[in-house]
């Protein structure tokens, strides 16, 4: 295409009219020299016009070929396309409304889903290239499936940085929790040069430099938009002004737009430099060098991954800036931080199928009902259909402005769709936050969650989403009605078998399926609420409180404070679960045992643990007040365990081997194995009790550093935990307080959410698959009105014919539950094979046979009651009347 | 003799005769088809209804530019003048016109 004729196609399109008469002149002009000719050759003028029109041929035909020539008529035709349809819009609005209803649920549905995808997965922050950006994460191998993680230091950053080639920049950051003024904060402690690193600008100040983050650092930070709503209530002036966090002014120098999250989730509410972590003790070791950090760093754009993961392992295999466990291997890993989750595409997108599986069946089921509406409205279009063919419309024309309809109502639809998605994702969250169980809703006010906007990638996702279901609901429709017998259809004898029966019914089965599968999870997942809800979790709940402290340097004055607090009546404490490796050697008196190594879970706790947590013993004795470290050389052992150790019973007494795995800094240095007497072997606690541990128990005391604090308190133990809450964040601003009961409550929580979700989901899909089965009977019958008449009139009963219809329905809908829940069992097995199966198993049953009869009853009920209208009428109708109408 | 429409002639011989036509005149539609009767001596006759889709082709291909001027009827016509680039084509097409025709004449006479 060159300029000219650019030109020219461009003119026919906007000077339309005047292209037109420019065509029709050039071509009278031809006529009128040619009757010019004749006449001056003696013919008659009438004769001479008559012989000219004939030489020429069909005026319009040739206009028509011009037209080609010009290459707009594609444009030209896809406006009259649309024109026509509406036209047609206007003419059966209710029938576009359904379309558009039905298809913009299902639409919005899956752009919910890639809503969150794409908040998720994509920066839409304004942060620089952030494809280059990777998070460095090192682990050191000490045994095949042994690879504790490295701790990141900021002695081992410095190192990074100085001596690695690989970045054009690296930073570090690490999460900090606390409270200003009364309220739980959280922010995050970066380097100096974290906002230049990302490439993001403040909208007020300035952005923390280099300079900020040398020696002891400056007591600065920056807020983010969050931040400043929540403390500063948006006031301008807020540079320069002052926050007290423990115990310390920061002075606010800047504020971040409202787009720029960090890298997290969901926004942090102020940065602060990194060298103020020895200040705020922003995890359990104090001392800067012991501070788990993220290290990120933008790859250099000529340096490829692995290129760089084989230049940082050369490097962290020379370091002595981190804890080195002799012997092992270091393998560092770069995992791509484009996204606020630390994954790659893959992982993400099986990550969100099942998601967008579940949301997309809403959309398959719209778009079966919307088929086959299209197919009912195809009959009764067939008439036009039938004339445009026969003046001469191709069947690839008709088709084609079929599909220019549905791809209009899709596209409206679309249109709705992100409203939609925006109003299902209020929902979700307006539901999520009021029924959170009270001990974690601050926590929850904390993490600053927001339903994440729409932007053009939503936008694009829907567009194709529209296209795609205008394929699924609108191809096989306008290929099928335009399928006609001509002769026929000008007689007016409309054919009524448009569609067979058989594909009508598949679509129900498929229908009934979908919502079967999805009605299923939701009756597992209320099932597991309810069990999780109800069931004995095997500890006690009623009246025990969990303290985690976050300024170690408090504990003693908050051990003092708790102990002499009238609420509380015993305090016990337990470590952090970490790893080990037990080991039974063969010892000469039972020859009979081989020797077993068992990798276990490791609890460290105190001796009033077991009583406050109510876990009874089994056998032996619990620890005394006396054995408060591993010194001791005593351990306890789950009964799940001690069953593997020692099948034929006993235990108590033996002497095992135990080597713990160091998994926090402040295990370090790494403890040896060491010989351990077994005391006692304890009750497991429930699966449901949220602390489901099974494994060794060794000895502690409230003093150790690291350990929670488990309580046992007077009264209600909520009161309690809002009295103590009051009471002690003086001590420790940061400090977590949870009832046990919310903390078992919160695994009842988060499946009742997933209920929810379900069970909207698969109330939609029952609601849409009953419709459409609601009317697609009714247009049957209305189609076999002269059948069953004929029927009738040669006797039938009402029950024969009542019988003949119910037959023809309720199979596709037997057919469909059998699909469905076949496909939910087969789902649930290949679920059970995967390693998740221990998290889900513990919860809920995925074969509950309850859950599948129940659903399968709801969804048998609501056809019935579907179908039954149409039948009764069917049965109901007078022969006379309809052999006469026909 | 017969009268050819030129579509039975070789494909794309149309815009071949338009463009020789033009090459030495600025002429309106009827008198191109005119002409090349009046020197074919009659023996081809463009399809006349065809012979506008040609030329709206042609003028797309900047092959030919158009212009309305008075015409010897006194109204207004749509005269076609060959372009620079129309001109590089016609000796393009020429070319390959005489080579055919002379294997055509070679064949026929030897064969």
């Amino acid at each position: 295409m060159n300029r000219r004729d650019l030109f020219l196609r461009v003119r026919a399109l906007i000077a339309r009219r005047h292209v037109e008469r420019e065509l029709d002149e050039e071509l009278s002009f031809h006529v009128e020299r040619e009757t010019q000719k004749h006449i001056a050759a003696g013919l008659s003028p009438a004769d001479a016009r008559a012989r000219a029109l004939a030489r020429f041929g069909p005026v319009p035909l040739a206009a028509d070929q011009c037209r080609d020539a010009r290459g707009v008529s594609v444009v030209d035709d896809v406006i009259r396309d649309v024109l026509y349809a509406f036209r047609t819009f206007r003419r059966a609005p209710l029938a576009a409304f359904t379309i558009v209803a039905t298809v913009a649920l299902g639409l919005g549905l899956v752009a919910t889903v890639f809503t969150v995808y794409n908040f998720v997965l994509f920066r839409v922050d304004a942060v620089r290239n952030p494809a280059e950006l990777y998070a460095v994460q090192m682990e050191q191998r000490t045994a095949p499936g042994e690879e504790p993680d490295v701790v990141f230091t900021r002695r081992a950053y410095d190192a990074l940085r100085r001596e690695t080639n690989v970045f054009s920049d690296t930073f570090a950051m690490s999460d900090y929790a606390g409270r200003v003024g009364g309220r739980l904060v959280r922010g995050s402690l970066v380097t100096g040069n974290f906002f230049q690193a990302l490439g993001v600008h403040t909208t007020l100040g300035r952005p923390l430099l280099a300079e900020d983050d040398e020696g002891a650092g400056r007591p600065v930070m920056v807020l983010s938009h969050t931040g400043w709503r929540k403390l500063f209530d948006r006031d301008p002036a807020v540079i320069g002004r002052r926050v007290m966090m423990e115990g310390a002014p920061y002075e606010i120098v800047g504020v971040m737009p409202d787009g720029f999250r960090g890298l997290g989730v969901t926004s942090s509410d102020f940065w602060a430099p990194l060298a103020r972590a020895g200040r705020l003790g922003a995890d359990v070791a104090v001392r800067a060098d012991d501070n788990w950090l993220v290290v990120i760093g933008r790859l250099k754009p000529e340096m490829s991954r692995e290129a760089a993961t084989a230049a940082l392992a050369v490097w962290a295999s020379g370091q002595t800036t981190f804890a080195r466990i002799p012997g092992s291997q270091i393998l560092v890993t770069l995992i791509p931080r484009q996204g606020t989750l630390p994954l790659d595409n893959t992982g993400a997108l099986l990550l969100f199928s099942p998601a967008f599986f579940a949301f997309g069946l809403i959309l398959m089921i719209g778009c079966a009902n919307v088929g086959n509406l299209l197919l009912a409205r195809g009959v009764s279009r067939q008439r036009e259909i039938g004339i445009r063919l026969s003046l001469g419309a191709s069947r690839r024309r008709i088709v084609r402005q079929l599909l220019t309809e549905s791809l209009l109502l899709a596209l409206a639809a679309a249109a709705c769709g992100v409203a939609v998605s925006q109003l299902f994702l209020q929902g979700a969250l307006y539901a999520a936050v009021t029924t959170i169980p009270p001990d974690f809703a601050e926590f929850a006010s904390m993490l600053n969650l927001a339903v994440p906007g729409w932007d053009w990638r939503v936008l694009a996702f829907l567009v194709a989403g529209a296209i795609v279901s205008t394929m699924c609901f609108g191809l096989a429709p306008a290929l099928r009605v335009t399928r006609l017998d001509l002769v026929q259809t000008m007689r007016g004898e409309l054919s009524r078998d448009v569609h067979p029966h058989r594909a009508r019914r598949a679509l129900i089965a498929v229908q009934v399926g979908a919502s079967a599968l999805l009605l299923i999870c939701a009756a597992i997942f209320l099932r597991g609420a309810i069990a999780a809800a109800t069931t004995d979790p095997g500890v006690r709940t009623s009246d025990t409180v969990r303290v985690s402290l976050e300024i170690e340097t408090q504990r003693d004055a908050l051990l003092q404070a708790l102990r002499l607090d009238p609420l509380v009546a015993v305090v016990a404490a337990s470590s952090r679960t970490g790893h080990g490796v037990i080991e039974t050697p063969a010892s000469p008196a039972q020859t009979s045992v081989a020797p077993t190594r068992t990798s276990v879970e490791q609890l460290a706790v105190s001796s009033e643990y077991f009583d406050v947590l109510g876990l009874p013993l089994v056998s032996g004795r619990g620890f005394t007040q006396a054995e408060r470290t591993a010194e001791a050389g005593v351990v306890v052992v789950s009964e799940t365990i001690a069953r593997q150790l020692w099948p034929n019973g006993g235990g108590v007494g033996q002497v095992v081997r135990f080597e713990a795995t160091p998994s926090t800094p402040a295990a370090a240095p790494p403890p040896s194995p060491r010989m351990m007497t077994v005391v006692g072997i304890v009750r497991d606690p429930g699966s449901n009790s949220g602390m489901s541990f099974r494994g060794v128990y060794l000895p502690t005391g409230p003093e150790s550093p690291g350990t929670w604090l488990m309580l046992r308190v007077r009264g209600n133990p909520e009161e309690a935990r809002r009295a103590l809450l009051e009471r002690l964040t003086g001590l420790d601003p940061a400090f977590g307080i949870l009832t046990l009961r919310s903390a078992t409550r919160m695994q009842a929580y988060v499946l009742r959410i997933a209920f929810w979700v379900a069970a909207v989901l698969g109330g939609l899909a029952l609601a849409l698959t009953v419709s459409g089965l609601f009317s697609v009977l009714s247009y049957l019958i209305e189609q076999q009105a002269k059948e069953i008449g004929v029927r009738m009139a040669l006797g039938a009963t009402t029950k024969h014919v009542a019988e003949l219809v119910l037959s023809q329905s309720l199979r596709p809908v037997g057919i469909g539950l059998a699909a469905g829940g076949a496909l939910a069992a087969a789902a649930a097995t290949v679920l059970m094979a995967t390693p998740a199966a221990s998290e889900i198993g513990g919860s809920v049953d995925v074969l509950d046979p309850v859950a599948y009869a129940a659903s399968a009853l709801v969804i048998a009920a609501a056809s019935l009651i579907a179908v039954s209208i149409p039948t009764l009428r069917a049965a109901h109708l007078d022969p006379i009347a309809t052999l006469r109408n026909d | 003799m017969a009268r050819q429409t030129i579509p039975d002639l070789l494909p794309g011989t149309l815009d071949l005769l338009i463009l020789r036509t033009l090459q030495t005149q600025t002429l309106h539609g009827w008198a191109i088809s005119e002409r090349i009767q009046q020197i074919s001596q009659d023996v081809l006759q463009i399809n006349q209804g065809s012979l506008y889709p040609a030329l709206h082709r042609l003028e797309h291909q900047s092959w030919i530019e158009a212009e309305w001027a008075v015409s010897e009827l006194g109204r207004r016509a749509k005269y076609y003048r060959l372009t620079p680039a129309g001109r590089r084509q016609l000796a393009l097409e020429a070319g390959e016109w005489e080579r055919m025709t002379t294997a055509i004449g070679r064949v026929m006479k030897l064969a």
